[in-house]
C-alpha cells in the first residue's frame, strides 16, 4: 500500500509536463570526469554542458550541447572528442533534433534523430566510418512514444521535475532513444545530502539511476546523481559503475545560471 | 629471499619511473610505495649478509627521481583541454546543419 501511494504521488509529480524554469540560454557547466585506476581516481576528461538559443524562420529553440574531451595529456594515448546536441523546445524541453558525433580513440560514429512529434516518429541516420575507409549510412524511421527523448534532453528534463514534492524512496522512469532503441532509465530519490563541491557546500537531491533490461550500469544504487536542491537543480556530482570499472563526474564551474 | 626482494624492488622502481613520466596521475605512487618497501627489505637482507649495497643506492635514486617527478606533476600540471580549430569548426558546422534540418519545424506549444 505504501509503495502504491508513493508511486501515485511520484507519478503525479514526475510525469507532469514540466515547464522549463531551471535553465535558460547561456548556461555553461564544466565537469571533470575521473576514472578509478587501481583504487586511485585519475582525471581523464572534461565534460561541458552548454545551452544557447537558436532561431529558425518559424521557431526559437534551445541548443543543448554536451561535449566530452580528454585532457590534452591523454590525447596521444586515447583521444576522446564527443559532441552530443539536442535542439529542444525551450518551454518543455521536448527534442526536435538530436545529434551525436563521437570520436573515441579513432572510433567514429554519427547519429542523427529528426523528431516528428505529431506523427510520433523519428527519422534516424546512423553513419559509421569503417576502418577500410568510406562512409556507411543507415536510415530508418522509428515509432516512438510521446514522452521519448534523447539522452541530453532527458538530463535537462530531469532538472525541471518538481523533485521537492516527491517523497524519499519514490522513483520514476524515462524513455530514452539511444542507438535506435527505446531504453528505460529509472530514477529513484534516495534523499537529501549536503556535499562539498567546487561551487561550495551544496544541499542536493541524491538520485539513484538504473537502466531496465541492460547490464551497462552495475550494482544496486551504485550509479548516483546529485542535483542541487535549489531552483537551478544543477548536476554537481555523479558516480557511476560500469562493467569496465567505476568513476565519477565532479563540477568545476557553473556560469549563466537562470536563478 | 634476497633474489625475490631484488627482483620485486627492480620491477617496482622501473614501473615507478615509467608511470611517473606517463600521464597516469597519482597512479605512480603505488609502485613507489612498493619500491620503498622492497628496497628496505633488500637493504636489511644485504646488511645481514654484509654484502655491497650499491644496487640499493641505485634503486633509492630511482625512487627519489620518480617520487620527485610524480609530486611535481601532481602539484603543477594543470588539466587542460585543447580546443583545436578543427573542433571549433566541427561544432559551428554542426549548428549550421542543424538549423537547416530544423528550418521547417513548428513547435507543438
Amino acid at each position: 500500500m505504501k509503495h502504491f501511494i508513493l508511486s501515485i504521488i511520484f507519478l503525479s509529480v514526475f510525469t507532469s509536463q514540466a515547464q522549463n524554469n531551471t535553465f535558460g540560454d547561456g548556461e555553461k557547466l564544466i565537469f571533470t570526469a575521473s576514472y578509478n585506476m587501481s583504487g586511485l581516481l585519475t582525471d581523464l576528461a572534461q565534460v561541458t554542458m552548454e545551452t544557447s538559443e537558436v532561431k529558425t524562420s518559424k521557431a526559437t529553440l534551445y541548443r543543448l550541447k554536451c561535449k566530452a574531451q580528454t585532457y590534452s595529456k591523454w590525447n596521444s594515448f586515447f583521444k576522446i572528442d564527443d559532441l552530443y546536441e539536442s535542439y529542444v523546445d525551450p518551454s518543455d524541453v521536448k527534442p526536435y533534433l538530436y545529434k551525436r558525433d563521437i570520436n573515441e580513440g579513432g572510433y567514429k560514429k554519427f547519429v542523427q534523430y529528426n523528431y516528428n512529434r505529431r506523427a510520433g516518429t523519428v527519422k534516424s541516420l546512423l553513419r559509421k566510418f569503417p576502418s577500410k575507409g568510406g562512409v556507411w549510412d543507415q536510415k530508418n524511421t522509428l515509432n516512438i512514444g510521446s514522452n521519448t527523448r534523447d539522452i541530453v534532453s532527458t538530463i535537462y528534463h530531469l532538472r525541471n521535475l518538481d523533485i521537492h514534492k516527491a517523497p524519499v524512496g519514490a522513483g520514476d522512469s524515462f524513455t530514452v532513444l539511444f542507438d535506435n532503441k527505446e531504453t528505460i532509465i529509472n530514477f529513484k530519490l534516495l534523499g537529501k545530502e549536503t556535499i562539498n563541491t567546487k561551487l561550495g557546500k551544496k544541499e542536493c537531491y541524491k538520485l539513484a539511476l538504473s537502466i531496465s533490461g541492460s547490464d551497462v550500469l552495475k550494482g544496486k544504487n551504485s550509479n548516483l546523481l546529485w542535483l542541487t536542491a535549489d531552483k537551478n537543480k544543477i548536476p554537481v556530482y555523479a558516480k557511476f559503475e560500469v562493467a569496465v570499472g567505476s568513476g565519477e563526474l565532479r563540477i568545476q564551474s557553473a556560469t549563466g545560471l537562470k536563478n | 629471499m634476497k633474489i625475490l626482494y631484488t627482483t620485486l624492488a627492480i620491477i617496482s622502481v622501473v614501473l615507478s619511473l615509467i608511470l611517473s613520466i606517463l600521464p597516469f596521475g597519482n597512479l605512480a605512487f603505488i609502485p613507489i610505495v612498493l619500491a620503498v618497501l622492497f628496497s628496505f627489505l633488500l637493504l636489511k637482507e644485504s646488511r645481514k649478509e654484509g654484502k655491497s649495497t650499491n644496487l640499493i643506492k641505485v634503486l633509492f635514486l630511482g625512487i627519489i627521481v620518480s617520487l620527485s617527478v610524480s609530486i611535481y606533476r601532481s602539484i603543477f600540471t594543470k588539466n587542460t583541454v585543447v580546443e583545436t580549430e578543427q573542433t571549433i569548426e566541427k561544432e559551428k558546422q554542426s549548428e549550421e546543419d542543424a538549423l537547416k534540418e530544423l528550418e521547417d519545424i513548428e513547435l507543438e506549444n
